[in-house]
């Protein structure tokens, strides 16, 4: 209705909402409500291409495109508009797009044949980090190159996609992205960072730390390799089912034209020639399915490897802020006692009575076997909950009392994958 | 620097001093980037009635404009998108002539065949929800996974079962829902300038005709959709049910399953009906729409 009122009466509004616009455009990046570990999503040419992962560590992020890049575009997972770049028809463009404390190194290249976008994430340098970059570049020389995704068919894409994911978001980023140009930087010169008057000993233990990292790193460049032969095999793979799947699908096509002319001819046989096209079509589809499913599990394989190396780093991270936090601390036990009384009464009464204006909800929670600690740790941090004792198999957790119904949140609670089952009594 | 100002100008011709000043700088080199930042900063005003101005006459050219509030907000709402764009990536073009190079960044966005979503349904306070709700779908995670729940009424546990995603998704996903509901819905809706009113008459429909408002919905939904489904990658086409059922059963492709479902009611429903979801008895995803986060 208010749509087609008289301009006037509508001037406010407008005047309102520009100013807004406004305010908004001023702000600019600062208005995501995002922290620093939060994902970076990566736009090129207005539409999504994948995202940097920005938890502390470099990552990669490569992609071809088959049409010439015009602009490439980072956003918050909240949709805030980073930065960006506009880029030339032809030729190369770099620029280092610096977030609130990180950085994002864009380098754009368009040929005839197409654009290549890759977006190195570049967390805020220390001492190690330093280190480690330097030493990357005096130890590898023989960098391997990404195995780009361009080819057609979705679902060839798609299995591809998650193949790049494996290969592109590794840790040394700046050595498997090297190739776009010439190594010309000058190696930042790590005894820059020791201190002039560090005893020996101190140097030399550095040394014997920067060569097992170059060891490791040797290790993962080996995996990479590998699971790029993996990919370039797989592609070869599925362009061969591909070829077959037509090849078949044309054989069909002509049997059954074959059949609609001649009616007398049985259609028994047809049935038996599609039946055995079809059977060595599947016998070289699930080959393919079990060489995806070899490819998969190594994946999980370095995302477990990732997890628990994040693990460690929150750990730490705990370790460092509750030193700071003995203060509070003297609430816990009575927390502790709220729980215990809980246990102890029938949770009905402990809900009838409140000890205090707000008390915590018990839940006892059974966990699928094989759940490791640290993601049932990381599901309670989610839940802003609080383990309590553990007995015959159940797990006692504080939520915050739900303003949502008690079914509800249980509901929830049972769809998480490393539930079993979840009771509100013990 | 302009010579056009001069120290004896009356104070009521300030503004228009201000204005011709500006004007004055934006058309002179940005010799580095801090330069054209702060040319910038100085006539956000002007460069955004600037860029409105251009889009109105887009409108105007292709038979699109009428003169009313929603039209305007329109317009204004894509010149701070173009603008937004303009400063972030105008930075390292320098040297450069802000202004001009301005005019041909929306000139850029105009030559392409449909710059924007634009229909007169969606012009009404139903359609500038769904407009912006997607439009906004398509370059925030947050509001892409609050889709599920503003448009059928899915909770976070209820995204994991449907799309079939593994335990170190699941967080993610709360996280998505949590942002939203704590700042993401309140900024959007300021973003795409509906107003509480608009929220209210919305909310007094869809409870008087609970049906009918919904097909409505569910109409413009398909528009919106089809045009935001080109912010995906270029290799998330729509899949056939034998497709969706092979991804699902092979756990790949979490990615693909997430955007594009959120984006596509056809697949959504055809995904469901795999039946992967059946454990945790949700209905259907039908058009439902929520009006709250
Ligand atoms: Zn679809």
């Amino acid at each position: 209705m208010e749509e087609h009122m008289h301009p006037m009466d509508s001037e406010p509004e407008r005047t309102g909402y520009r100013e807004h616009l406004l305010d908004v455009i001023r702000t600019g990046a600062r208005r995501t409500g995002c922290g620093a570990s939060e994902p970076i999503h990566v736009f090129v040419n207005q539409q999504r291409i994948g995202q940097l992962d920005g938890a502390g560590t470099e990552a990669t992020l490569q992609v071809r495109h088959q049409t010439p890049i015009e602009s490439v575009h980072l956003r918050s997972e909240d949709g805030v508009l980073l930065g960006g770049l506009s880029t030339p028809e032809y030729g190369f463009k770099s620029s280092r797009i610096a977030l609130m404390r990180d950085a994002v190194e864009l380098r754009v290249q368009n040929t005839a044949q197409g654009g290549v976008v890759s977006a190195v994430f570049l967390p805020a340098p220390g001492l190690w980090h330093r280190a480690r970059r330097a030493f990357g570049r005096i130890v590898g020389q023989g960098a391997p190159r990404p195995v780009a995704a361009a080819g057609s068919g979705g679902r060839i894409l798609a299995v591809a996609q998650i193949l790049l994911a494996i290969v592109l978001i590794g840790h040394f980023a700046d050595r498997i992205t090297g190739w776009t140009t010439p190594a010309t930087q000058p190696l930042p010169v790590i005894q820059a960072d020791i201190p002039q008057a560090a005893p020996l000993s101190e140097v030399a233990k550095l040394e014997q730390q920067l060569i097992e990292l170059a060891q490791t790193q040797t290790k993962t460049i080996e995996t990479i390799q590998t699971q790029q032969q993996g990919m370039a095999q797989l592609q070869r793979t599925m362009a061969k089912l591909s070829t077959a799947q037509e090849s078949v699908a044309s054989n069909v096509m002509t049997v059954a034209q074959e059949l609609e002319h001649s009616r007398k001819g049985t259609e028994h046989n047809v049935d038996r020639m599609t039946r055995v096209l079809m059977n060595k079509n599947r016998s070289e589809r699930e080959q393919l399915e079990a060489e995806i499913h070899s490819l998969l599990i190594a994946n999980d394989q370095l995302s477990r490897e990732r997890t628990q190396l994040e693990q460690n780093y929150q750990e730490l991270k705990k370790q460092l802020t509750s030193s700071g936090q003995d203060i509070s601390k003297t609430t816990v036990p009575d927390r502790d006692k709220l729980v215990m009384a809980q246990q102890d009464a029938p949770p009905q009464i402990a809900d009838a009575k409140p000890i205090r204006p707000q008390p915590p909800f018990l839940l006892w929670v059974s966990f699928s076997e094989g759940t490791s600690q640290a993601s049932i740790d990381q599901w309670v941090l989610d839940m802003h909950g609080r383990k309590g004792a553990f007995s015959e198999g159940w797990q006692a957790v504080e939520i915050v009392p739900p303003t949502e119904p008690m079914e509800r949140v249980l509901d929830q609670i049972k769809q998480t994958k490393i539930v079993k089952a979840v009771k509100i009594s013990r | 620097m302009s010579g056009i100002g001069s120290p004896s100008m009356l104070n009521r011709d300030r503004t228009i001093l201000d204005r011709s000043e500006a004007i004055a700088r934006i058309e002179d080199v940005a010799a580095t980037a801090e330069d054209f930042d702060r040319i910038v900063s100085q006539s956000l005003p002007l460069l955004l009635d600037r860029t409105v101005g251009y889009i109105k006459r887009f409108l105007r050219d292709t038979g699109q404009w009428s003169e009313d509030v929603a039209h305007e907000k329109f317009v204004l709402r894509w010149g701070a998108e173009y603008l937004e764009q303009f400063l972030v990536s105008g930075r390292f073009e320098v040297p450069c002539r802000p202004l001009f190079l301005l005019d041909s960044m929306v000139a850029k966005q105009h030559s392409r065949p449909e710059p924007f979503c634009y229909h007169p349904d969606l012009l009404t306070p139903l359609g500038r929800f769904l407009d912006g709700l997607v439009g906004r779908a398509a370059v925030s995670r947050d509001a892409l996974i609050a889709l599920y729940h503003h448009c059928y009424g899915l909770g976070p546990g209820q995204v994991i079962a449907t799309l079939r995603l593994n335990g170190s998704e699941s967080p993610r996903i709360y996280k998505n829902f949590q942002r939203w509901r704590d700042s993401g819905w309140k900024r959007t809706l300021e973003d795409i300038g509906l107003t509480a009113p608009d929220l209210q008459g919305l909310t007094e429909q869809c409870h008087q005709q609970r049906r009918r408002f919904n097909g409505e919905a569910e109409r413009m939904l398909r528009f919106v959709q089809a045009h935001y489904r080109k912010s995906e990658p270029d290799h998330y086409p729509c899949l056939s049910r034998h497709q969706w059922e092979d991804m699902f059963l092979q756990g790949y492709g979490i990615e693909y399953r997430i955007w594009h479902l959120a984006l596509c009611l056809n697949c959504l429903q055809t995904a469901w009906d795999l039946g992967f979801a059946g454990a945790s008895a949700i209905e259907k995803p039908r058009v439902a729409l929520q009006f709250q986060p």
